[in-house]
């Protein structure tokens, strides 16, 4: 009987201590391709890569200052894993008629000034963040290629520390090398933090 | 064995957590200061270093937890410019300040994000400590949670011939208690959480600060979401409380422990001439064994009503002893200010409030005030200006609370009706006080100056949790001898000039007495730009942040509050 006590004591204090409560994973669910204005004029789609495996979809905007720490990591990203057919796509879904930072024209100013290396992505009308379930820029996603289908195989944060990357474990491009290796994601889903997403209705 | 090797487990995990927040002192961040008269305060979105590993979103007003700290003087007419920059929308509540309704930033000031909200008013509050927070009714958890406010020192001339401590930063020091709870991201969690596990003073965790050899002055301000202090010193050393709320007391008040709820400011002198420079001790919460209802006494360490800092005593700041300045207060003055304080006997209007409701259970509503929840559109009280009025908050329920009241500051004149039973720690100017379980407070206040039928004050329980739950009431000032004729207001009253405009923008009313009562000026999308309430037109309005282009301009009038909408070009 002891035993049982101290194992619920334990498992409690970890229950508290170390895990965050779940919401309703999206891991394995199949999102939509997509067609949307890429800041370099052109128009971007899933489609428009067909050797791609996968992607790194992250979702970012241009004024929140987290989310602004990621832009050298994100041209790190797509140049290391594009060879490996694995871009990174750049969306932004914020709602641009109550955030005036958020405009097409701010974006394209921001990708030319910050010599952004990877498509920015304007989602005017939010529906691919909602596909995504987006909550928070950045908040990171790695999608596969099964059956002709794009799955959700990582949902979460790019890594885990924002100001220092050389101190970070990089969570999404560690799922990109399991979904590379062929291997089962080790990891997930992680939580996506930074500046809420609001969505009209 | 088996029993062994299990404890060994559990005291593992602990080693494992304290390391994570390792006792190691960090110097307590001192918030920059604004003055003069105009304020640009900037709401944004942001982190912060706060643990080890990753950041934590926060929310900061000029920076990345709590704003910097406005220091006022009694008499200018200040003007504030608040942008919002959040994703959210929010408010921004002067807490203390006397000031029309109006521009006072609850509930009903919502500032969108985007938007600049301008208001202004001159300061007739006496040298105090006061403060201003988020207010946006069910947010206003999340938004002072995320770190947004910041401390108001108000300055006076009665204040100043005294012999006090006031080089901010040196000898008068702001200390601002809360705690937090963090998820396994460093994050802080704001679901289901009445207290913090791991405390900030002043945004910084374990903080330790040296102070002068000599009478320093502490301006400490409690920003919890529901926890109380019940402080000291870890020596048990005699302080002095020379200032609540709403500004100096009549003469210092010895203590050893003082209380401090939520939304209540106390201003204590420390004699530290007599310790050893390089010494060192601690101000502590004594929270441990209070009599129930006392907010953080609950027994719990986990969950929504439970913490790791519940039922224990606990440091909030180390001192470490410095050197002396250069021109040290080295004596306690006997005497401050002369307080004129209202008595119950001033009053001709009598009010009582109940604390209802709030008990545990799945069907329960709420803890609210008679039963009745706040509804953003419903009038709860209407007071007569210049009436002194008496108020008795009568708590027969569950837990402690305290009451806030917007406009005023006031005086506690009876604790279960008794005069003698008011702490003379408690004998000053308050806007928040104390209602403990199985109480009934009373005070008396002046509702000064500024009437507005329609625009309210708020009162309500300072715990965030509770006022987001619906534990607040509005009331409203009104001026009966302004009868006036009504009439209408329509296009042809005023001109809106010069259009195009660069930089100014007039306005002009066929009739001299007529007055603005709220300008809004949104662009062709519907989008608001600026709000700005009960402007002064006579230098016009500042437009020149406004890129080229058509605008509108929403004028509301005082006298009979209807809106007309004029566009206008600025080129």
């Amino acid at each position: 009987m002891k035993p049982v006590r101290y194992f619920i004591l334990i498992f409690s204090l970890f229950a508290t201590l170390s895990f965050v409560a779940r919401k309703n994973t999206h891991i394995g669910r199949a999102v939509n391709d997509f067609q949307l204005r890429n800041t370099n004029g052109t128009s971007t789609s899933l489609a428009s890569y067909p050797n791609a495996k996968g992607f790194m979809i992250v979702f970012t905007c241009n004024h929140c200052p987290f989310a602004k720490l990621y832009t050298e990591r994100f041209n790190q990203l797509n140049e290391k894993y594009s060879k490996l057919n694995v871009p990174l796509l750049a969306i932004n879904s914020m709602d641009t008629f109550v955030y005036e930072e958020e405009t097409f024209k701010l974006m394209c100013d921001k990708a030319n000034s910050e010599q952004y290396l990877f498509p920015y992505l304007y989602d005017n009308m939010q529906t691919v963040g909602k596909d995504f379930h987006a909550e928070h820029t950045p908040h990171a996603f790695v999608i596969w290629k099964e059956a002709g289908k794009w799955i959700i195989r990582y949902s979460g944060a790019i890594d885990d520390n924002g100001e220092h990357p050389e101190l970070a474990k990089p969570m999404m491009a560690n799922a990109v090398d399991d979904l590379l290796a062929n291997r089962l994601v080790q990891v997930p889903e992680t939580a996506s933090f930074g500046c809420a997403i609001f969505y009209r209705k | 064995m088996r029993h062994f090797k299990v404890t060994s487990l559990i005291f593992i995990c602990l080693l494992l957590v304290a390391n994570i927040h390792a006792q190691t002192y960090q110097a307590l961040r001192i918030p920059d200061t604004l003055s003069g008269t105009t304020f640009n305060l900037v709401m944004k979105d942001t982190f912060k270093q706060i643990l080890t590993g990753q950041q934590t979103i926060t929310g900061g007003i000029n920076g990345d937890f709590w704003g910097p700290t406005l220091i006022v003087n009694k008499g200018d007419l200040i003007h504030m410019n608040v942008r919002n920059k959040m994703n959210d929308t929010t408010t921004l509540h002067w807490h203390g300040m006397h000031l029309p309704a109006v521009m006072d930033g609850g509930p009903h000031q919502t500032i969108p994000p985007g938007v600049l909200w301008q208001p202004f008013w001159t300061v007739t509050n006496n040298a105090s400590t006061l403060w201003y927070h988020p207010h946006l009714h069910e947010m206003t958890v999340e938004h002072l949670m995320k770190g947004l406010g910041g401390l108001i020192i108000v300055r006076d001339t009665d204040e100043a011939k005294l012999a006090l401590p006031r080089t901010y930063g040196v000898d008068d020091i702001p200390v601002i208690l809360t705690s937090r709870r963090y998820d396994a991201n460093n994050q802080f969690v704001v679901q289901n959480v009445s207290y913090g596990d791991y405390m900030l003073t002043n945004g910084t965790p374990n903080a330790a600060v040296s102070l002068p050899k000599q009478f320093v002055r502490l301006r400490i301000l409690n920003v919890e979401i529901e926890r109380g202090y019940d402080l000291g010193f870890s020596d048990n050393r005699t302080f002095y409380v020379i200032g609540n709320d709403g500004g100096l007391l009549n003469a210092p008040v010895p203590v050893t422990r003082v209380k401090l709820l939520v939304g209540e400011r106390v201003e204590i002198l420390v004699n530290l001439s007599n310790d050893a420079i390089g010494s060192s001790f601690d101000l502590k919460a004594y929270n441990s064994n209070q009599a129930f209802g006392f907010p953080g006494g609950e027994p719990n360490t986990s969950g929504q009503f439970g913490s790791l800092l519940n039922n224990i005593d606990f440091p909030v700041l180390h001192i470490n002893v410095a050197a002396s300045t250069a021109n040290p207060i080295t004596a306690l003055p006997s005497i401050l200010i002369n307080n004129t304080y209202w008595t119950a006997a001033n009053a001709t209007v009598t009010r009582n409030i109940a604390i209802t409701n709030g008990q545990p259970g799945p069907a329960s509503v709420p803890f609210n005030f008679d039963n009745v929840s706040f509804a953003i559109n419903t009038i709860n009280k209407t007071v007569q200006k210049d009436a002194i009025e008496k108020w008795t908050v009568t708590n027969n329920n569950v837990f402690g609370h305290t009451f806030h009241i917007h406009d005023v500051e006031f005086k506690i004149v009876a604790r279960n009706g008794n005069a003698s039973s008011v702490g003379a720690y408690e004998s000053g100017w308050k806007d928040v006080m104390y209602v403990p379980r199985n109480e009934n407070v009373s005070f008396v206040a002046r509702f000064t100056d500024y009437a507005d039928p329609i625009h309210p004050f708020m009162y309500h329980c300072h715990f965030s949790n509770h006022e987001d739950g619906g534990m607040m009431g509005q009331f409203v000032v009104v001026d009966t001898t302004q009868t006036g004729t009504q009439t209408v207001f329509n296009e042809n009253d005023f001109v809106v000039y010069p259009n195009p405009a660069s930089s100014r923008l007039f306005v002009k009313f066929n009739d001299i007495n007529t007055r603005a009562y709220y300008i809004r000026i949104t662009n062709i999308l519907g989008r608001t730009l600026m709000m700005l309430p009960q402007p002064e037109l006579s230098n016009g309005v500042d437009i020149s942040l406004l890129p080229a282009g058509t605008y509108f301009m929403q004028l509301t009038d005082l006298k009979t509050k209807s809106t007309v909408v004029k566009k206008f070009v600025v080129e």
